[in-house]
């Protein structure tokens, strides 16, 4: 007869030892806004600035898919497709056709541009490829810019990673690992075409910081009685360790602190509605962060959501004429506004 | 930033508007000017020497002010952390195309109205509820009512949200408002000011530009109450007759410089001119959507004939 004597710590106290946020940016990334000080410079040079940065920018006509060299490659359930960057604008109550109500997330998908392609090769020698890469077959890299941006605000070093690209500065940048047959060239432009209605996407932002939080609300702790005569005891942890094995507290130990401000994917959200002209797309559920929040989406790892059929690849191409084939794309399930109600 | 300036003259145009539109009981307050420009009319008022002169006399659209207590839903809640101009935009797109559909008519707390909503488990698939309008809120598509009526002695409530797919149709029996904005103190006042007839029918309006305010004081049934209403400032209910302690107990624990409080009151509401902007984008596709009505109206009967 076997008695489990000890309790089990190192299950669930080894994540504890990986350190859960950084607030600063790593060592390798350039210094990205300007440290203005107090600088006192006439209105002429300023006008000549600024002329100076339309000349350089100007002539920039919308990038039409004819325009870039894209090789035409094969789809397979295998490929990786770039991501997009995209805001959380908030969420929308919607109604599915038997009347059941849905909470939609509202992203935002920004002016995303392709701005670099790393070929597998040489990103497995960088060091995050390789440790991304360390048993694997390695994957393609593309950086992707949103937001662009005044270039006054950013330091030279960080304008010099947009200057072989020719495009203004972007705020955001992200990386998305694809497979090579998913490459794009730079300049490619990213809508919310991208995304095909009723697929399931992976959401990755940063939580909501909520600060320093107590036991309660950071862990589920269930605090201490209202009344019945408790002592200064409503919300705190109690016992923190057993006086027997180790007798000591255990690294690990869940108590308060800082809580939130973490990137987090949200997995497996459908996508339920597309508008093509402002660039929206409707998720069903909820998101990582708070609204107005920068999120990175990309098609789902969840093995029975991925595609089945080919999706834009590599990725969709408004037609030439300007004409948009349909600006509101609906689920099949979902309850348009403009049709009749529903009689059940 | 909101100029100090606007934010009294909008608050007066809000003061204004309500008496014009809503006090027939109420006696008349002296109305100097109308500062918010609501109509061609309003050119040739003498302007107030707290707006800007700069400001250009183009042809602006702007619906008239009336529009805010109409159609509040349309506002977006005023939480900074949740507010985002393109949301809100294709939530107003939605609303609208909803609004096309099935008629959503003007109410206010105090009204009475009916409710038919599709019910699967209704015999005739339809349900229809009668009741007096208690409470609203809510902002875009998430707006909502609450009806409450009493049914066989037992007090029923029921929240629709305004925008369901699922309601069939809104009609309003009578349009009127009570002396206050929340009347949940209905609940515990005595049935019959609850008790509507399920079979009521709609009641014509003898003066359609003034909403009438019903001055009615309700009585309440002997306490316990689901709430201190003594500290609500309730102009809708009769003398609560209770000893002096609760009376000295509400002032204690009232907050008498609130209503002194500028930012508490900005952060609660859209500043004026935001809503002006948002009426004037929601204004035209109303106004066609109740010419629309009108006219199925008017010609309705006469298909009939």
């Amino acid at each position: 007869m076997y008695v489990q004597l000890f309790f089990n710590h190192e299950q669930i106290r080894t994540m504890s030892r990986v350190k859960r946020r950084t607030t600063h940016p790593p060592y390798w990334h350039v210094l990205k806004n300007v440290q203005r000080g107090d600088e006192k410079i006439s209105s002429d040079n300023l006008r000549f600035v600024r002329e100076v940065i339309q000349d350089k920018y100007k002539n920039k006509s919308p990038i039409k898919g004819s325009d870039l060299d894209i090789e035409k490659t094969e789809w397979d359930p295998k490929t990786k497709r770039s991501g997009v960057i995209a805001r959380n604008i908030g969420v929308q109550h919607m109604w599915e056709k038997d009347g059941k109500k849905v909470i939609c997330t509202v992203l935002h998908v920004l002016d995303n541009h392709v701005i670099r392609y790393v070929p597998p090769e040489e990103y497995a020698k960088s060091i995050i490829g390789a440790k991304v890469f360390r048993n694997r077959k390695p994957l393609g890299c593309l950086v992707v810019g949103a937001e662009a941006a005044n270039p006054d605000r950013f330091t030279k070093q960080y304008c010099s990673l947009f200057n072989e690209v020719g495009l203004l500065p972007k705020k955001r940048l992200a990386r998305f690992i694809v497979t090579p047959n998913a490459a794009l060239p730079p300049c490619t432009p990213l809508t919310a075409g991208h995304f095909v209605i009723g697929q399931a996407v992976d959401v990755y932002g940063k939580t909501i910081d909520y600060g320093f939080q107590g036991v309660v609300k950071r862990w589920g702790f269930k605090g201490g009685p209202a009344s019945h005569g408790a002592t200064k005891f409503h919300r705190r942890g109690g016992t923190i360790g057993t006086g027997r094995d180790k007798a000591r507290v255990w690294p690990g130990q869940k108590m308060p602190g800082h809580m939130g401000s973490e990137k987090r994917f949200c997995r497996g959200l459908k996508i339920v509605r597309i508008n093509m002209k402002y660039n929206v797309i409707y998720v069903k559920g909820t998101v990582p962060g708070p609204t107005n929040s920068i999120v990175q989406i990309f098609d789902t790892l969840l093995p029975r959501r991925k595609f089945t059929e080919a999706p834009p690849h590599p990725t969709y191409f408004p037609p030439e004429d300007g004409t948009l084939p349909q600006e509101d794309i609906w689920d099949s399930n979902l309850h348009v506004f403009g049709s009749p109600s529903i009689s059940v | 930033m909101l100029r100090r300036a606007v934010l009294q003259t909008f608050r007066q145009g809000l003061a204004q508007s309500f008496f014009k539109r809503y006090a027939v009981s109420l006696t008349e307050t002296t109305v100097t000017h109308q500062p918010i420009e609501t109509s061609n009319e309003a050119g040739e008022r003498s302007v107030p020497t707290q707006k800007t002169g700069d400001e250009s006399r183009n042809t602006v659209v702007v619906a008239p002010p009336e529009f805010r207590f109409m159609y509040p839903e349309f506002l977006p809640d005023p939480a900074m952390e949740t507010r985002n101009r393109l949301r809100e935009k294709l939530e107003r797109m939605d609303m609208l195309q909803r609004r096309s559909v099935i008629e959503i008519p003007e109410f206010y707390t105090g009204s009475i109205m009916a409710v038919t909503v599709a019910d699967a488990n209704s015999p005739n698939k339809f349900a229809r509820f009668v009741g007096i309008c208690i409470q609203r809120g809510g902002s875009g598509l998430r707006a909502w009512f609450i009806l409450r009526n009493v049914v066989d002695k037992q007090g029923v409530e029921i929240l629709y949200e305004m925008y369901c797919p699922l309601i069939q149709k809104i009609e309003v029996l009578r349009l009127e408002r009570r002396l206050d904005e929340s009347l949940l103190y209905l609940r515990d006042a005595l049935p019959e000011y609850s008790t509507f007839p399920l079979d009521m029918e709609p009641e014509r309006r003898l003066n359609n530009s003034v909403v009438p305010i019903n001055p009615l004081k309700v009585k309440l049934r002997p306490r316990p109450w689901l709430e201190r209403w003594e500290r609500q400032n309730l102009q809708g209910v009769e003398d609560l007759n209770l000893p002096q302690r609760f009376y000295d107990k509400a002032e204690k624990v009232a907050k008498p410089w609130e209503k002194y409080d500028l930012m508490l009151h900005y952060r609660k509401t859209i500043p004026a001119e935001e809503q002006e902007k948002i009426f004037a984008e929601v204004h035209s596709q109303l106004q066609q959507q109740e010419l629309k009505r009108k006219l199925r109206r008017r010609r309705g009967p006469d298909n009939e004939q």
